[in-house]
This record gives structure tokens, sequence and C-alpha cells, in this order.
């Protein structure tokens, strides 16, 4: 029997207005304002106030996707990740980094997104990096 | 749904109503009007609900918004209404809206509730006219409402 | 007056389930529900939340339990709405009623600015009621204005509209599965802002005999657009055509419902 509020950041634009998670038992059941936010004032946007409707959507997918012929199949995280590599590296060994573009998700952490565009840049050595905010 | 002035340079202006009619009672005087051949004005476009408790206040505002330059809702006489108490909600629903309107900026007159049996085919002749006359005088919707 | 409400709640936490009020904590203050042993150090008393959806989600969640809740005169009337529409169970829920103070009532224009505690069967009230706070201005103003006055004051106002629908969705009484508002045969999809004044005279027309004047609304409108004002209209209009006062007390069954026998008009009908 707990109810909480969880403080954080809109994942959507750069304004980044604070913004509450109604926690209850473990799982999502609203959102509220952060009222002593200095830049959003206890204001939100309509993709703010539904910031969280993605995390339990049933659209969401459950396990990874390997396109196969005209469908998508289901697959583990080690097929999915070394076909990737090995398509990855096989791109940038045979036209170069700048071939590769990397974008970066809303639904992602800061910090998932930093790690992103080091990649890009550093490993894959591109600067091709842009955001899904951006399209 | 863009409103559209009803008014050309010759011509003078001609109200688009609509008129929300109750299956039993006023859509019945309506027809019983046109039997009669009583004069009713053109103007109106009726739609025909199964009670005037049916109307709600997200359908007048719809109406005003595709071009309606008046709204009528006509309903049976308390005590008449086919389901008892249907336009008991009618009754205290469109006075609030009527207010609503007038609230923000738009003439009530252009809302009007009334009673209207079916066997009252005169009335919902002299009711329509004048509706009609009251609304002409108030002027095309799109003057109060905006594009 | 918050030691007096901490030991209150600390007292009144060993007999029920939780207390819902406000927490601070190192990164701010927002909504929680106490329970015994907490660090009651933590709760205060603002900035002001509506407390009144999270005991109603807290007691569909656990229909046997016992809330309590550490409330203003606004969180009680909208409890007292939310009972009658069968949102919130009055017998299982203690009111720990708190008396805003004159500036608080001011901000807000505020008329009652704490809880009527005779209401309740299980209430207490800390501090003592301050005065009314007086009127917004503009409603005073209102009733000078012409039609056209009004329409240009609310058709500016209504151009700053973004639908964010957080009128809606901050509202204690907007608890409908499914909204009008979100019916694209009442209003538009992808058009802002949105066409006047539909959006808002059908959130004020659901409003009626609903809003009881906590202004959460108006406090979270990006925009800043005055919907006290018409909200406060609304209630008048209710007030005078059908004597009823959203949140004045729980016996009176909402007027719109109901038959003209249960609930007359106070108008001649013809």
């Amino acid at each position: 029997m707990e109810y909480q509020n969880v403080l954080t950041t809109c994942v959507y634009c750069g304004a980044g207005c604070g913004l509450y998670i109604q926690v209850l038992d473990g799982e999502i059941v609203g959102v509220l304002p952060d009222k002593e936010h200095p830049i959003s004032r206890g204001s939100l946007c309509i993709k703010g106030w539904n910031a969280t409707s993605f995390v339990t959507h049933p659209d969401r997918l459950r396990t990874p996707l390997i396109r196969r012929g005209d469908g998508f199949e289901e697959t583990t995280w080690d097929e999915a990740l070394t076909l990737v590599a090995e398509r990855l590296q096989g791109i940038r060994h045979e036209s170069g980094g700048d071939s590769l573009g990397f974008l970066a998700s809303a639904k992602c952490t800061n910090e998932e997104n930093y790690l992103l565009q080091k990649f890009a840049r550093a490993v894959v050595k591109t600067n091709n990096v842009d955001h899904c905010a951006r399209l | 749904m863009k409103v559209e002035r009803n008014i050309t340079m010759s011509e003078s202006f001609e109200p688009r109503i609509v008129a929300f009619l109750c299956n039993w009672c006023s859509y019945a005087g309506a027809d019983n009007a046109g039997i009669a051949r009583m004069q009713s004005p053109a103007n109106i476009l009726p739609v025909r609900v199964m009670c005037s408790g049916r109307v709600a206040p997200e359908m007048i505002l719809r109406a005003f918004r595709s071009g309606a330059d008046g709204v009528l809702v006509l309903g049976c006489h308390i005590g008449d209404c086919h389901y008892i108490s249907g336009n008991h909600r009618t009754a205290k629903r469109i006075p609030l809206l009527r207010n609503l309107l007038g609230h923000v900026g738009i003439n009530p007159d252009r809302l009007r509730l009334d009673w209207v049996s079916s066997a009252e085919a005169p009335k919902f002749a002299s009711v329509t006219q004048e509706f009609v006359e009251t609304v002409r005088s108030l002027g095309p919707i799109a003057e109060e409402m905006g594009g | 007056m918050i030691e007096d409400v901490r030991a209150h709640v600390a007292e009144k936490l060993k007999e029920l389930d939780g207390v819902v009020a406000l927490r601070q904590t190192a990164v701010g203050t927002a909504p929680y529900l106490f329970r015994e042993g907490d660090d009651l150090s933590q709760l205060v008393l603002g900035p002001r939340f509506p407390l009144a959806p999270i005991v109603s989600l807290l007691q569909k969640r656990y229909p046997e339990a016992r809330f309590g809740i550490v409330g203003r005169g606004c969180d009680a009337r909208a409890l007292v709405e939310m009972a009658k529409r069968k949102q919130v169970d009055a017998d299982r829920l203690y009111l720990l009623g708190m008396a805003c103070t004159t500036e608080e009532a001011e901000e807000c224009h505020c008329a009652e600015p704490a809880p009527d505690i005779e209401l309740w069967p299980w209430a207490e009230l800390i501090g003592s009621p301050a005065e009314g706070g007086a009127p917004n201005p503009i409603v005073a103003e209102y009733e000078d204005m012409s039609l056209e006055e009004r329409r240009a004051f609310w058709q500016q106002q209504f151009r700053k509209c973004i639908k964010c629908y957080g009128c809606r969705d901050i509202c204690p009484e907007c608890f409908c599965e499914s909204c009008a508002l979100e019916d694209p045969l009442w209003v538009e999809r992808g058009v802002l802002a949105p066409a006047f004044p539909t959006f808002h005279l059908i959130r004020a027309m659901h409003m009626a005999s609903r809003c009881v004047a906590c202004r959460q609304c108006e406090l979270v409108c990006p925009a800043h657009i005055p919907l006290t004002v018409l909200y406060d209209l609304i209630r008048r209009d209710v007030g005078d055509l059908l004597g009823y006062i959203p949140g004045a007390d729980i016996a009176t069954p909402p007027p719109l419902s109901l038959t003209l026998e249960e609930s007359p008009m106070r108008i001649e009908l013809e």
C-alpha cells in the first residue's frame, strides 16, 4: 500500500518540464506537474501530461525483432546484437563511417543518448547523430 | 468546421436554424404542420432525436460552429415526455447553456427551448417563424463566432 | 499549525492505513501516502495539489482500507462532490481539516477557506477559519461588460489555449472514463487554438454542478487563461437556477440528472 510521487523530467522536448510520476504499489497511475519547477512552474503540455503512456503501452516491444522476408521474427538480445554489430561493421568497412547514421530517442534517458552519440563519434567515427524529436 | 456567412450583396440575410425535434412530440408536430400546409419557414434544418433530453450541449455548440445562426430545441411539454422525465433535464440544461453563451459574448437568444406537442402544429409554425425573425435581427453567427 | 497537523497525523496513523498529505523531500514537494513509521517532519502544507482524486484512487484499490487526508476547504468540497458521485466513500475517510490563512484565502479568492467539518462523519479541524477572500475582480466587472466586450475578452483568452487538457487532467471532478473533449465529433483534432468557444464551453457545461472552485485548473494552465472566471459564472448560474452549491453538503444530490420534482428550478417554465 505505497503511494508516492517520483520527480522526473519530461522526456519529450528540450524545455525539460518538471513532473511527478504517480506510483501506486510500483505501478504508474498518473502524472502531476511539478509546481516548484523554475521553468514549467506547475504546467505541462499534452505530451507531458501523457509522458508515461508509453511505459505500459500494449504496442511496446517485449523482445528484439529481426526482419526476415516480409515480416518480423522474435529473437534474443544475443542474436539481435550480434547481427547488428556484424552488419554495422560490414557497412563501415565497405563504405566508411559516414554511411551510418545514429538516431537517439526521447524514450531513452539522457545518459543512454549520450552513450549513443559517443559510440557514433568515437567508435564509428561519424558525426551523423540526430534525435527523433527532430524528425 | 468553417463558419460561412449567409449574406451576399444583393440578398437579405436568411438565417440557417438547426432545430432538434423530439421524435414523439415536436417532430410529429412539425410533420403535422407540413401535412396541414401551414407556413413554416424554410430556414429550419430539422434533426430528429428520440427525446429532447438527448440534446447534449456539445451538439448545440457544433451546430453553431458548423454555421447555424440559431439553434432551436423543441421537446414535449413537461409531464408528457415519452420517457417520463427526459425533458426535465433539457429544461435545466438549456438555460445554463444560454447563460454560458452570453458569458462569452454570444447572444443567448440564438438558442431557444420550447415545448411543442404533436397536436400543436400551429405552435410549431409560429415558434419557428418567430425564431427565424429573432435570429435574423441578430445577424449571422460568423460575426459572433469568428472564422 | 504545522506541528499541530503532524502531531494529529502521527496519532491517527495508529488506527488508519495511511494519510494523504504533501511530502517535502530533498527534490521537491508532492502528494504522498504517509504510513505509520514514516518521517512526519516531511509533511508540509504547500504548494497546493488536488488531493481528493488520490483518496479516490486509493479507496478503489483498497476497498476495505481506512485512509485519512490533510485537506483544505477546497479538498473537502471536492471530496463532497466525489462522494455524491460514488467516487469516494466518506464513511471510510478521516478528514483532518486545515483552515487556510487570510492571505491564502485572498490569493485564491476563496469564499470558504476551511472545510465544514459538520458535514463529515469523521473529521476535525485545525486552525480557525479565516474570512473568505474577496471575489476575483474580473467577475465583479463582468456584469458591466457588453456582449462585444465579453466576446473580445474570451476570444483573446481562448486563442492562447494549447489544448494541453491540463485543466481537465488536474480537476478533481473530472473522472469520466470517456471524455467529450476527446471526441472528434465535438472537438476537432489537430486544430490549435480550438475553435471558439467550443472546447471551453463544453468543459464549463460539464463542470456545472461539479466545480468546487479549487482553482487548480487556472494554476495549471500554461497559457494563464482565467478559467476560474468562467467557472465562477457557471457556479453562480447553477446556484441561481437550481439553488445548488457544489461542495456545500453531502446529502443534496447533484441536480442536473434529477427530475424537476426532485430538484425544482427557480425560474418559470412556460
